[in-house]
C-alpha cells in the first residue's frame, strides 16, 4: 500500500469521525423520524391500486397528449377570461354560450369520459371491488 | 373466515396489519373480515418510558392514534373484550356486542400489580406508566445525595429495563456531577444480577467499573414507607432515600376472570404459537405463559409468524411456519452508548461491547417503530 493510498484512508477516517462528532441523539431521532413517515407514505402510494392505475394510465402516449392539451387548455382559458367582460346572465347570453361549437365540443368530450367511467365503476361493482 | 384480533398493543397492531396486506384480496372479495378489540383509542410506545424518566423525552411523543396505525380494512374497536366463549367461538365486548369468529387473537397484553407486594405502590416509584415515568423524572431531578435503590418484582416486562435503568441512572447523576454523593443499589431475585446468564455475566464488570452496589436473592417482601426501607423475603433490607421498583406484573384480569390461565397468561404451544386445546385461538406477546421475555421485539417476531400461519391457512390450508423463540432486545448502556442481545429458544445471546452507533440505531428505532407496527418492518 502505497503513502498516497494510506493518506487517502486516513482521510475516509477522518471523515467518518467528523460525521460521527457531528451527530447528536436529536439528529438520529429527526432523520429517523422523517425516514419512518417517508416509508409509510411510500408504502400508502404504491399500494394504492387507484393511483397505480392512473399512473399506468398517465405513461400512454394519448394520455400524455391530453394531459398537454389540458394544460394548454387551462393556460388558453385564464388568458381568454381574464380578457372578456364579465358576463351579463341570462337565458340570452347561456344560448349564445351554449351554440359555441368550442363548448359543445366540451361538453361532448365530458360525456364521453362520464360514460366510459361510470361503464368502469359497474365493472368493478361488478367484479366486487 | 373472521378473524378477531383481541388487543392493539404491538403484537396485535402488527398481525391485524401483516394479515391485512396479505389476506388484501381476499378482504377485497369480502371472504375474510378483519376485527380488532382494544381498550384505548391510542397506542403507546411503551419503551419510551425509560426516556421519560430521564427528561430525555416528553410523554406526548409516545403517542399515536391507533386507527392511524392501521390498515384502512381492518374494522377497529375501542370496546375491550369482557367474555370469551371459546367453545362457541364468541367473544363478548365491555358494551354487550357480541363478536363470532373462526380464528381469535389473543394479544391483550400484561399489567402491573406493585399493591401485591406490601408497600411498594406507596413507597416506590416506578417508569411503568406515564404518570409514575413523569413523577420519577420529577423526584430524580431534586435528589442531592443519599441512596437510590433499585428493585425487582417478578414476573415483569421487558427483563433488559432493571440493568439499563441503572446504567442511565449512573449517566445521569455522572452528568449533574454528584454521583459521588450518591449511593446506587442494585436488588435483584436470584443468586446472580440478571435472570439471563449471558447478560448477567457481561454486567456484572460494568456494575464494578460504575460503582454500582447489587445484591442478589433479594426477592422484594415489604416497604416500609415510613421508615424508608425495603425488606427482602430472604430476611435482609436496605434503608433508601429513592426506591424505584420495576414492578410484578400479570396478564390482563379479564383473562383470569374467564379462567383462560393462570396468572392472565395463557398456556401456549411454544412452537405454533396456539393455545393449548383450541388450534383456532392464536397467543402472542406478554399474554403467552412462553418461557420467552416479556418485550415488544418477541411480541414482534411472534406476530409475523401468527399472521403468516393464518394467512397460509386461509391460502392453502395448513401453516408454514413455526416460531423458533426469537427476542431482540436494545440495551441502553448509560446515555451514548448501547448494545444487544439477541437469543432464540436453541441460542443464547453473544453481547457485544457497547456503542454509540449502537446507541443511535435504538434512537433511530425508537421512531421507526412507528412503521414497524404499521407491519412495514
Amino acid at each position: 500500500m502505497s503513502t498516497e493510498d494510506l493518506q487517502r484512508l486516513v482521510e475516509v477516517a477522518q471523515l467518518v469521525t467528523a460525521a460521527r462528532d457531528a451527530m447528536s441523539d436529536e439528529i438520529v431521532t429527526r432523520m429517523a423520524g422523517a425516514m419512518s413517515e417517508g416509508i409509510t407514505l411510500l408504502d400508502r402510494l404504491t399500494r394504492n391500486e387507484g393511483l397505480m392505475h392512473l399512473l399506468k394510465v398517465l405513461d400512454r402516449q394519448e394520455t400524455q397528449n391530453l394531459l398537454i392539451a389540458m394544460s394548454d387548455a387551462v393556460h388558453s382559458a385564464s388568458q381568454e377570461v381574464s380578457a372578456a367582460p364579465p358576463a351579463i346572465g341570462g337565458l340570452g347570453c347561456m344560448m349564445r354560450v351554449v351554440r359555441d361549437p368550442g363548448v359543445l365540443e366540451g361538453i361532448r368530450l365530458m360525456s364521453i369520459i362520464g360514460k366510459h367511467m361510470s361503464h368502469s365503476l359497474r365493472e368493478q361493482h361488478r367484479q366486487g371491488g | 373466515m373472521r378473524i378477531l384480533v383481541v388487543g392493539g398493543g404491538t403484537g396485535g397492531t402488527i398481525v391485524a396489519n401483516n394479515l391485512a396486506r396479505r389476506l388484501s384480496a381476499e378482504i377485497r372479495a369480502r371472504k375474510v373480515r378483519i376485527t380488532m378489540l382494544s381498550a384505548s383509542d391510542k397506542h403507546m410506545y411503551q419503551p419510551g418510558l425509560l426516556y421519560v424518566a430521564f427528561g430525555q423525552m416528553t410523554p406526548d411523543a409516545l403517542y399515536r392514534d391507533q386507527a392511524s396505525l392501521l390498515e384502512e380494512s381492518i374494522n377497529f374497536h375501542v370496546d375491550p373484550a369482557a367474555k370469551f366463549d371459546l367453545d362457541n367461538k364468541r367473544v363478548t365486548t365491555q358494551s354487550g356486542k357480541v363478536h363470532e369468529y373462526d380464528i381469535l387473537v389473543m394479544a391483550t397484553g400484561s399489567r402491573i400489580v406493585p399493591e401485591t407486594i406490601p408497600g411498594l405502590a406507596e413507597g416506590a416509584e416506578s417508569f411503568y406508566t406515564e404518570a409514575g415515568a413523569v413523577k420519577l423524572f420529577k423526584k430524580l431531578r431534586v435528589i442531592q445525595e443519599g441512596t437510590v435503590a433499585v428493585v425487582v418484582g417478578v414476573p415483569h416486562k421487558c427483563p433488559i429495563a432493571p440493568i439499563e435503568f441503572v446504567f442511565s441512572l449512573h449517566d445521569y447523576f455522572k452528568a449533574r456531577g454528584i454521583r459521588d454523593k450518591i449511593k446506587i443499589k442494585y436488588h435483584y431475585p436470584i443468586g446472580r444480577i440478571h435472570t439471563i446468564k449471558e447478560v448477567a455475566t457481561w454486567a456484572k464488570p460494568e456494575f464494578d467499573r460504575m460503582g454500582i452496589e447489587y445484591e442478589t436473592l433479594f426477592n422484594v417482601g415489604e416497604v416500609d414507607v415510613e421508615n424508608q426501607v425495603v425488606k427482602s423475603e430472604e430476611g435482609t433490607e436496605t434503608k433508601y432515600d429513592l426506591l424505584v421498583a420495576i414492578p410484578p406484573h400479570r396478564g390482563m384480569e379479564v383473562l383470569e376472570q374467564n379462567n383462560l390461565g393462570e396468572g392472565g397468561w395463557i398456556p401456549t404451544d411454544r412452537f405454533k404459537l396456539t393455545m393449548i386445546g383450541h388450534d383456532d385461538v392464536y397467543v402472542l406477546g406478554d399474554t403467552t405463559n412462553l418461557p420467552v421475555s416479556k418485550t415488544g421485539s418477541a411480541a414482534h417476531f411472534e406476530a409475523e409468524v401468527v399472521a403468516e400461519n393464518i394467512a397460509s391457512i386461509i391460502k392453502i390450508g395448513v401453516p408454514v411456519r413455526e416460531y423458533d423463540g426469537k427476542v431482540y432486545c436494545f440495551i441502553e448502556t448509560g446515555h451514548d452508548s448501547a448494545t444487544y442481545a439477541m437469543f432464540n429458544y436453541q441460542t443464547p445471546p453473544d453481547l457485544k461491547s457497547p456503542s454509540k452507533p449502537m446507541h443511535w440505531f435504538k434512537m433511530a428505532y425508537n421512531q421507526m417503530y412507528w412503521t414497524s407496527v404499521r407491519g412495514l418492518l
